[in-house]
């Protein structure tokens, strides 16, 4: 699921970025050059970081941005940016980024399944340091899929 | 145990922090529900405890106690805050 929302095209690699702003920017434009979302959501996934705080720096060193599905979302999506040098957010426990994910929602239920196996990835032993520093976006897709495929495996 | 999982939206990190806590209980073995819902939509829900992230936690008034989370993808973390949001109800 994950796999099919998160393609190749839509992962940039160790990107130079000077603060926060500019690494919402750089994810929301991935999603915006596959026509998945408006450039309205960029702003109102910046916005959201303004007014809700930086608690979108879900664990150390990841941040998980999104707006609402109202906020410009055409299709279900998701983009990655890892970064040359981490960005701080401004959240206390868990700065600096060093990956950062972006999604579009649609409603409240078709990603579920895409930011739960996200959610696998990202409890992995140090996948947040494994993922910064991966050259290329097939590798970083191919090292997903093989936790994705073990948690399965167990269950 | 009834967890409500809160944050901002209710899209995005707390859908990852239910992930997380669903996952705990299952390997520990405790019976609950884990729901996903936003700052603005909680007001009457019943729930025994509230997990959020730090600065959501602050905003929260509602009875149930709420556990704040610091980094959401620490197993360790979440297990030893679930762990003992269980031991306090079985009181």
């Amino acid at each position: 699921m994950i796999l099919d929302l998160l393609t190749e095209g839509r992962i940039a690699i160790k990107i130079k970025a000077a603060n926060w702003q500019e690494v919402v920017q750089t994810a929301g434009q991935l999603l915006l050059v596959d026509n998945l979302i408006t450039e309205k959501y960029i702003e109102a996934m910046q916005k959201s970081i303004i007014e809700n705080g930086p608690y979108v720096v879900i664990g150390k060193g990841i941040a998980l941005l999104h707006a609402r599905p109202e906020d410009g979302v055409k299709k279900l999506g998701m983009s990655l940016v890892t970064l040359a040098e981490p960005v701080n957010f401004g959240n206390k426990n868990n700065d600096p980024v060093k990956i950062a994910f972006a999604f579009g929602a649609v409603d409240d239920k078709q990603h579920v399944k895409a930011i739960s196996e996200l959610s696998t990835v990202l409890m992995a032993d140090n996948a947040v340091n494994k993922i910064a520093v991966i050259e290329k976006p097939a590798s970083i897709l191919n090292y997903m899929e093989k936790i994705i495929a073990s948690e399965n495996y167990q269950k | 145990m009834r967890i409500l999982a809160v944050c901002g939206m209710g899209l995005g990190s707390s859908l990852v922090l239910k992930m997380n806590i669903e996952k705990v209980m299952d390997q520990e073995g405790i019976k609950g529900t884990v729901d996903v819902k936003d700052l603005s939509s909680i007001q009457g829900e019943k729930a025994d405890f509230i997990f959020a992230s730090e600065e959501i936690g602050k905003k929260i008034d509602h009875p149930a106690e709420v556990i704040s989370v610091k980094n959401m993808t620490d197993r360790n973390e979440i297990k030893e805050k679930v762990l003992t949001a269980a031991a306090k109800l079985s009181k």
